[in-house]
């Protein structure tokens, strides 16, 4: 008998220790860190992520739901990564496979799958860590050129979670699929499946689709992050699915490897389980999402705290020596706004229900994507009157191509039509004929107001725009026409009318 | 003894061998080669991608957004076929390969046109499943200008990692066709008879392939791939 024999036995650690997480095992990330490929192709994501997340970004104006509505509301953040990120997550998971070592590492003390997890944790660990380096500069670097406006933090969790669901999904399909073409089957099927996801997630605005993470209908406008919070219920939901995908396929691997004893098969069934479990609650979860006035409500997962919006103290200006207040945020384009609404404060001015302040209201969602549907009436109200512009679903001057001109006549035509007493609608053809002169004698002549109702970022009552003829157009070059005096005083004997509604075009002069 | 001596047959050696074994000697190599660079799993994955595009194809899969996001799921799998000529190229012998292996690099730049070739067929097969947005002449430039793009990779940063070009292309041209881009390096937004585009793309395949003929990919004994 030797003395290696004669040598008492190690104690049995106590069960506890078992499942607390081993020092080998952290040895075990640590070299699977040291050994991983994610680093070497972390310089071409963060360019990539240069290239297609931040550069286009930039022709934005300088406030955050803007600036990141390409690169999170859309999601190229992790079109970026993700494929990428999934490429190499199968390398890494099919290493085993493709070196025939999956035997001889099968033998060793720690079960297969806690091996498994250590490669796919330093893989995902490289991974989220460059995702969330690349956001953190982006956004550091968005604060330093003055961006305003609260970040989106719940969609960057989005982002990293799904940079980690990509990694689990392709670490188990090299695992599963040991071969040099997993890396390239994992990335263009990870990239196949985000622009197959827009295809449906560009159109559809409400139920499943909304669960798909470049989905951003109706969940990435202004003024979220402005004058309200960023509604956290769909990010949740998104985080619910994607993690709950990462979780499967992490569960699945436990599941492949007969050697690990049951009572860790079982623990697999039971994480796999829980992953489709979280997965398909949060498909549930989303078809029961309603559109609200500051985004998309999921009743079970709603704060009403959320719903509260900022306070803040406004800055003004003058405007044919009427105020004109809006958000701090908003305060660059104040000069543009004073001088948009001083030609049509000048020419009501005296009138009645002429407005005596201006102010900025939120803007409410609707359920397109961003700057590309209809934006929201103003209103006049209250006594004195104040007129309300909702001026954060207007196209600000750089925003989706619109220039500061275009900005300056969409506010001119969204006040004069609050003024003829039109509301949502179209009007009647008198207050059509009237909006149509105010209009003009604010600067936009009647050829061009056609082509600027055609524009996006107005109310649809605008998409209802003809050609600069027709009866209307006659009647309104008939007031236009008139000397000031005489318009003025016939605005004064007609106005109540014409509010009303009760006006006919017959009766304009 | 002199050297003609040694010329004549070993007392005992049997017969030349027949033609038809010669020939089957012959074609042992390269079918090894074949063998060696998965180009039959390859070649099982490329007719999945035609698969794919014709059933894009024919069932009106699209992106929607305009002229540019209808042509970007064909430009994906072309992308797809590309990445996978390109990972054909990693070997896993390195040195020995090298060192014994004289008509490497004949098998190198035979195996890659081959599968270009082979891969423009299969796709052009499938585009008859529907209209394929600018038709088959911009399938064929975008195919040999991306493959260019992998081999060079292939080349640059091993056969293992080949498909990581191509897929970054694939981003670049997603960006660059939301714009209007003007230079002809970004070939996929081009007209499909577009001169500058077509030598582009043809400049880099000629890059590519002469980069894998001569050097091979990077990781045939020449450099570890990354774990």
């Amino acid at each position: 008998m030797t003395a290696a024999t004669q040598a008492p036995a190690r104690p049995v650690r106590a069960r506890a220790s078992r499942l607390a997480p081993p020092l080998s095992f952290l040895r075990l990330l640590r070299i699977e860190l040291r050994r991983n490929a994610m680093p070497w192709l972390l310089p071409l994501i963060a360019a990539l992520f240069w290239f297609d997340s931040y550069r286009p970004s930039t022709g934005q104006p300088p406030l955050y739901v803007l600036r990141t509505f390409w690169n999170m509301g859309q999601g190229h953040t992790f079109i970026d990564f993700g494929p990428f990120v999934a490429g190499v997550a199968a390398w890494m998971g099919s290493r085993d496979g493709r070196r025939r070592t999956a035997d001889l590492v099968t033998g060793t003390a720690r079960p297969r799958w806690t091996a498994q997890l250590a490669t796919w944790g330093a893989t995902a660990i490289w991974a989220i860590g460059g995702y969330l380096v690349c956001t953190g500069v982006m956004f550091a670097v968005y604060a330093h050129q003055g961006v305003q406006g609260q970040p989106p933090w719940w969609w960057v969790a989005v982002g990293a979670t799904a940079v980690a669901a990509f990694s689990a999904a392709g670490f188990a399909v090299g695992v599963f699929w040991p071969s040099r073409f997993a890396a390239p089957l994992a990335a263009f099927g990870g990239f196949l499946a985000l622009i197959m996801s827009s295809q449906t997630g560009f159109h559809d605005n409400t139920g499943w689709a909304l669960i798909l993470p470049t989905n951003s209908n109706g969940n990435f406008q202004a003024d979220s992050g402005l004058l309200y919070p960023w509604l956290p219920d769909l990010p949740i939901a998104r985080i619910m699915l994607l993690a709950g995908i990462a979780i499967a396929a992490l569960g699945l691997l436990g599941l492949r490897d007969r050697g690990d004893g049951p009572w860790l098969r079982w623990l697999a069934v039971a994480v796999t389980a829980a992953g489709v479990a979280a997965a398909g609650t949060a498909v549930g979860l989303v078809t029961t999402a309603r559109l609200s006035a500051d985004g998309i409500v999921i009743p079970a997962l709603h704060d009403a705290a959320s719903d509260r919006p900022f306070s803040y103290t406004p800055v003004c200006g003058q405007a044919a020596g009427i105020p004109v207040c809006v958000n701090p945020a908003y305060r660059r384009w104040l000069p543009d706004v004073t001088a948009a609404l001083g030609p049509v404060f000048r020419e009501v001015a005296g009138l009645p229900g002429a407005p005596v302040r201006a102010t900025q209201v939120a803007a409410v969602y609707n359920g397109g994507e961003a700057g590309s549907t209809g934006g929201q009436a103003a209103t006049i109200g209250g006594r004195p009157p104040v007129l309300s512009l909702a001026i954060g679903a207007l196209g600000l001057p750089g925003a989706f191509g619109a220039t500061a001109t275009l900005f300056a006549d969409q506010l001119q035509l969204l006040a004069v039509h609050a003024f003829v007493g039109a509301g949502a609608g179209v009007g009647t053809s008198a207050q059509q004929a009237v909006q149509a002169a105010l209009w003009q004698g604010a600067g936009v002549a009647f050829a061009a107001q056609p082509q600027v109702m055609s524009t996006t970022g107005l109310p649809t009552f605008a998409q209802a725009a003809a050609p600069a003829t027709g009866p209307v157009y006659a009647a309104a070059r008939r007031l236009a026409a008139l000397p000031a005096a005489a318009r003025q005083a016939w605005l004064a004997t007609h106005l109540a009318a014409l509010r009303s509604g009760q006006l006919t075009l017959a009766q304009l002069p | 003894m002199t050297a003609a001596d040694t010329r004549e047959p070993l007392p005992g050696a049997g017969p030349a061998w027949p033609a038809e074994r010669r020939a089957a000697a012959a074609l042992r190599l390269p079918w090894l080669f074949l063998v060696s660079r998965r180009v039959p799993a390859a070649l099982g994955l490329l007719a999945g991608l035609a698969l794919l595009l014709w059933s894009a194809l024919y069932w009106h899969w699209s992106i929607s957004g305009g002229r540019a996001a209808q042509q970007f799921l064909s430009l994906t799998v072309e992308t797809g076929a590309a990445a996978v000529i390109a990972v054909t190229t990693y070997g896993p012998f390195g040195d020995p390969e090298r060192a014994t292996g004289r008509w490497l690099p004949y098998l190198r730049l035979g195996v890659a046109a081959a599968l270009t070739a082979i891969t423009y067929g299969a796709l052009a097969a499938a585009i008859t499943g529907g209209a394929l947005p600018d038709g088959d002449l911009a399938l064929l430039r975008n195919l040999v200008g991306i493959t260019g793009i992998g081999l060079l990779c292939a080349a640059a940063v091993g056969g293992a990692f080949g498909w990581t070009g191509p897929l970054a292309y694939l981003v670049v041209t997603e960006v660059a066709l939301t714009g209007n881009p003007t230079t002809p390096w970004v070939w996929p937004a081009r007209p499909p008879h577009d001169l500058g585009g077509a030598l582009c793309a043809v400049l880099v395949f000629a890059a590519g392939t002469a980069a894998v003929t001569l050097f091979g990919a990077r990781d045939s004994g020449r450099h570890c791939t990354p774990e």
